[in-house]
């Protein structure tokens, strides 16, 4: 019995997902708990500090820096992007207050989620589609036989491909908007 | 990218900014503003300077300091049905925003309105009773003034009133107040509310020792140990006439008691 696309890869991304639902749900309550509700309003700065300086990739990879190992580059640009979003959820918090931050953090949501399915899903499915059609040909099925087999991965994956292809005009309405959240902060902020 | 995505993506942006310009306060603001700034509510810079923020300037442009608890904006006295003074205008500083937000946002992280008599100037601040009325208890009827000698401008109660000065309390003497200070009148005492103390008793073992004058208890007993005779108030023992030497006699005797106590 073969194990489900499913199962073997949504699963663990749904879960790492969850994570960060939960880890921001921790630190909301936690600051609410010990009466720090105030850090949270700071909490952006550092957050969105983590996420633009994960964007060293995305340059390394466009060829626009020329120094840094991808590899470690990526690493970092995943863990900077997702501790960085926390800290904007936190941040976020519960209080809904003015639309355009919360189209920003919407737009970010819809970013992380992109990028995680580049990250976790994408290389890890297409390698499971076809090691499935192997097996099912080395089975002796016939091409159309396989191809019923693998069907559903194959949408699933289809779909998946899609999905990342939202990742970078994402990203620039998320940029834009926090960059807009950013001005009328700076605009209307009491500095003295 | 492709192109239709493009259009649509700046498109989508552009109408955003168009609804951050018509409708600022949905957009930007952070929370709807107090019932009384609603009519600013979409005029961000009537109080927000751009790049500054609020400035007490723009407060007092239509809060002027010497009208506030006294007038409204709008010119009509204020009436307060609890009481209440004006105190703006005493403030050491003019600065709205210490105390006071505007935006629900914003008010859920201040404490709103809260006094503090260090805000004022220090000529202000030692005199209560611009501001408060003296209780109408008798005790504090009595006193006129130098409020802060038992209590702090922070809090009302607890009062740092020493009662040790006066009378030491210790577990024999751990009671409530109206046993002593009958009705709660803290300018009179009396030691004859208890069992312990009756006054057939305390006149007799006086008049033993030779002692007359003994109303005042507390002139020579400052705790629950009768042996612990002190030198009281100097003044109030020359006004009552409770002499030196009675006092003396007093000592000697208690002494003479002790001695006899210890040779048993």
């Amino acid at each position: 019995m073969h194990e489900s696309l499913w199962r073997q890869h949504i699963l663990p991304f749904v879960l790492l997902l969850g994570l960060l639902v939960a880890a921001t749900l921790l630190g909301d309550y936690l600051l609410h708990r010990m009466n720090l509700v105030w850090i949270g309003r700071y909490l952006g700065i550092p957050g969105t500090l983590l996420i633009v300086g994960s964007l060293i990739y995305s340059a390394r990879k466009r060829r626009l820096i020329a120094s840094g190992n991808p590899r470690t580059l990526l690493s970092f640009h995943e863990l900077g992007a997702w501790l960085g979003s926390v800290l904007v959820l936190i941040h976020a918090g519960i209080h809904f207050n003015a639309i355009l931050p919360w189209l920003a953090t919407a737009a970010m949501m819809v970013n992380v989620i992109s990028g995680l399915v580049g990250k976790i899903l994408l290389d890890r499915s297409r390698r499971h589609i076809l090691g499935q059609r192997e097996r099912f040909q080395l089975r002796g099925l016939s091409r159309k036989e396989v191809e019923q087999a693998v069907f559903w991965d194959a949408v699933t994956y289809d779909a998946m491909t899609r999905w990342r292809q939202v990742h970078i005009p994402i990203f620039v309405v998320f940029a834009l908007l926090s960059l807009a959240h950013v001005l009328a902060i700076f605009l209307f902020w009491e500095w003295r | 990218m492709s192109r239709v995505l493009r259009l649509l993506l700046v498109a989508n942006l552009l109408g955003l900014g168009a609804l951050v310009f018509m409708f600022p306060n949905l957009m930007v603001g952070p929370g709807r503003l107090i019932p009384g700034h609603q009519q600013l509510e979409t005029d961000c810079f009537a109080c927000h300077q751009p790049w500054q923020g609020s400035s007490a300037a723009r407060c007092a442009a239509c809060h002027l300091p010497e009208q506030i608890g006294r007038v409204t904006t709008a010119g009509a006295p204020i009436v307060r049905a609890k009481g209440g003074v004006p105190f703006h205008q005493e403030l050491v500083e003019q600065n709205c925003i210490a105390c006071h937000s505007d935006h629900a946002g914003v008010r859920r992280f201040r404490s709103q309105g809260r006094f503090d008599h260090t805000l004022l100037q220090a000529a202000t601040r030692d005199k209560c009773q611009t501001c408060h009325q003296a209780p109408k208890d008798s005790l504090h009827q009595k006193i006129d003034g130098n409020c802060t000698s038992c209590h702090q401008q922070s809090r009302w109660v607890p009062a740092s009133f020493d009662h040790d000065r006066q009378f030491v309390l210790d577990r024999d003497h751990n009671t409530r107040c109206v046993t002593c200070h009958l009705r709660n009148d803290y300018s009179r005492y009396t030691c004859y509310g208890c069992h312990e103390h009756s006054q057939a008793k305390i006149r007799s073992e006086h008049i033993e020792e030779g002692i007359r004058d003994f109303a005042n208890c507390v002139e020579c007993h400052r705790s629950g140990d009768k042996h612990d005779i002190r030198d009281g108030r100097e003044a109030g023992r020359a006004e009552n006439g409770h002499s030196e030497g009675r006092r003396g006699e007093h000592r000697q005797k208690e002494k003479r008691h002790g001695r006899e106590r210890h040779d048993d």
